[in-house]
């Protein structure tokens, strides 16, 4: 029987049950249990039943935002459990804890994997490097756990009925704790996820004189609202709404490219979009080559004239 | 007070462009560049020395010996001491070997704390700091996108870290590995005028394996543990798009399509 680890990133969840479908590739045929890794965050449980086993931790003295206390915690399951993988999500904690991990056990970690090959007995885990520009398909040395951070919102599972996980409270023994002291959280004020959205009114360079325009447009198509690295590093919008290698990866039904020039970072976040809509003043750019319809012009005066041509029809109706 | 920067000098991915009619990529002229993240890291760090001419700034690389005109340019901007760990028994090392590698360097010296960048361009992983954290027994903070300039001393310092939807802010304990963002905006200065050609030469020295003494089972592709066994060329699935200007014509073209679609 193999086991396999998930630490729960307690911030995003809903990411960790993603993770499932990773393990599953991984293990294939094999025989398998998962189990998931969850600190100080006992209310997600009930969100959790699709693992075979929820490993609770509660302790006062255990920060989860602490790596090198996390790390500590997570060597002693793996001690205790002996794991055939430990998969962890790559958010911002993930990102800090895997790497720590990977060295404390002295095995290789492959980030931020995107996809799994199985080539005969090799197990091929492949992430983009180079700012995404290529896939690299990385083997590792055959030690146990086979480690590897995934990348959020690429992998989907699908979800099994009538499943309930086993729950075991786990009490760590020591663990150290680096000297770090949480002082305050921000939440940015974006009210949505991106990732979530269905339909996604973009924006690039060829908005930047007038990015808050683009709402009018999201606004009639009950859309939300998202923006290449540009926008972004000109200040002009959150970054949590920026889409790409450096931003998040999104799969809407329908994403309308405003100005965007497709820059190979920006694609990168593009996950099974059916329908994407360009307007450039450039047919060419690259992202007119994965688009279904591409608008040559100004993307301002496309969001005008769309809002109002829709508004009209809207009229009509009543 | 004495601060380590660890830097990598990677090819400027920007340079790299994509034919994503032939799916591939072209790599001609692709120049080396100082990692984005890093220079943040060195441009902070220059900026505290402006405030406290004690600080001292050393700055650690990795990498072929060709990277040394780059180095240079740095010492030219008032870092103290430069080191280039260079070896051919070191290539190929993933960040596994490559951490190892730099801890033992950095396990003989001291400091208050090692700014890094939080990753690099090319490799891309995000392992190296915190796995040098791992093996020095420090604490280690990523993606950190301002730092608290009055707070920042021998002791502490208060940082802003932007962890997806939020922006955290936290106490760190010196030592520690502060890795920064290169959104932070903090930019290298120019290098002064009268010291474009300056001789650096005695600020920079050159450690290789000799030195360092390391097991060769340990280090370059026999110590790594992961190794890249294929690259592939993201495939994107190109489509027979329908070309229309931004007239009446072109509109009822898109609103046509949407309403088929049923988005509106
Ligand atoms: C296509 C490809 C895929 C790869 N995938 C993996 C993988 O999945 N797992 C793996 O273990 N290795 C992998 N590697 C190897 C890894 O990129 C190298 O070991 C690299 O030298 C260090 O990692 P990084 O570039 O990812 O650095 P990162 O960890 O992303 O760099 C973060 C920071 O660490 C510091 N730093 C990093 N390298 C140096 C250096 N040489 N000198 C000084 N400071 C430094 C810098 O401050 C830098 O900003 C891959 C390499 C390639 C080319
Ligand atoms: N007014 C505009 N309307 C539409 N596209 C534009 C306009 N100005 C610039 N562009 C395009 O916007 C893109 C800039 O993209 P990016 O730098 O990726 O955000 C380029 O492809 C330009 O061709």
């Amino acid at each position: 029987m193999k086991k396999s680890l998930v630490y729960i990133d307690p911030e995003n969840v809903q990411n960790s049950i993603e993770i499932l479908e990773v393990v599953a590739q991984i293990h294939q045929e094999e025989d398998f249990k998962s189990y998931g890794a969850l600190i100080n965050n006992s209310t997600s449980i009930q969100g959790l039943h699709q693992f075979d086993y929820i490993i609770n931790i509660q302790n006062q003295n255990l920060k989860n935002y602490d790596p090198v206390a996390v790390t500590d915690v997570m060597e002693q399951l793996n001690k205790k459990y002996n794991f055939d993988s430990i998969i962890i999500p790559a958010t911002h904690f993930g990102r800090m804890l895997a790497p720590r991990l990977a060295m404390r056990l002295h095995v290789g970690l492959v980030a931020d994997v995107t996809k799994i090959n199985h080539n005969g007995e090799n197990l091929e885990l492949v992430r983009p490097a180079f700012s995404g520009r290529i896939m690299a398909g990385i083997i590792t040395e055959a030690r146990k756990p086979i480690m590897l951070s995934v990348r959020q919102n690429v992998f989907a599972y699908d979800v099994q009925a009538d499943k309930e996980a086993e729950v075991i409270d786990y009490q760590p023994e020591n663990f150290k704790q680096g000297e770090i002291e949480l002082l305050n959280i921000q939440e940015n004020n974006i009210s949505y996820d991106i990732r979530e959205s269905e339909i996604l009114v973009s924006g690039g360079g060829g908005t930047l004189k007038n990015f808050d325009q683009i709402k009018l447009l999201a606004d009639k198509l009950n859309a939300e609202v998202s923006a290449s690295r540009k926008i972004i590093d000109n200040g002009k919008a959150d970054r949590n709404i920026q889409v790409g290698q450096s931003g998040k990866t999104v799969s809407p039904d329908l994403y309308i490219a405003l100005g965007i020039s497709g820059a190979i970072e920006h694609v990168a976040g593009l996950k099974n979009i059916d329908n994407i809509i360009a307007v450039n003043i450039n047919k060419s750019a690259p992202i007119c080559s994965l688009s279904d319809i591409v608008v040559e012009g100004d993307a301002l005066e496309f969001v005008k004239k769309l809002s109002d041509k829709i508004d009209e029809n809207e009229d009509q109706k009543n | 007070m004495k601060i380590i920067c660890l830097v990598k000098y990677v090819p400027n991915v920007e340079d790299i462009k994509y034919d994503y009619e032939e799916n591939v990529l072209i790599r001609d002229n692709v120049k080396l560049i100082l990692n984005p993240d890093d220079a943040a890291a060195v441009a902070y760090s220059l900026k505290a020395k402006e405030v406290n001419p004690d600080l001292s700034i050393e700055v650690l690389t990795m990498g072929p010996k060709s990277v040394r005109p780059f180095v240079e340019d740095l010492l030219r901007r008032n870092v103290n001491k430069a080191t280039i760990i260079s070896d051919p028994a070191f290539a190929g090392s993933d960040t596994y070997a490559t951490s190892k590698i730099l801890a033992s360097y950095l396990k003989e010296k001291e400091y208050d704390c090692i700014l890094t960048g939080s990753k690099s361009l090319d490799g891309d992983t995000a392992h190296v700091p915190a796995q040098l954290g791992e093996l020095l027994s420090l604490n280690q903070m990523s993606n950190i996108i301002s730092i608290d300039q009055d707070s920042f001393n021998e002791k502490s310092a208060i940082i802003e870290v932007e962890s997806g939807d939020k922006t955290l802010t936290y106490r760190m304990s010196f030592p520690a590995i502060l890795s920064f963002r290169k959104e932070t905006g903090y930019e290298l200065p120019y290098i002064k005028y009268e010291n474009m050609s300056l001789d650096v030469s005695d600020k920079l020295n050159f450690i290789s394996n000799e030195e360092l003494q390391l097991d060769e089972d340990m280090i370059g592709l026999k110590g790594s543990l992961t190794r890249v066994a294929n690259t592939y060329n993201k495939n994107f699935k190109e489509k027979n798009k329908i070309v229309v200007k931004n007239d009446d014509q072109g509109i009822d073209y898109v609103y046509s399509f949407l309403k088929k679609k049923g988005f509106v």
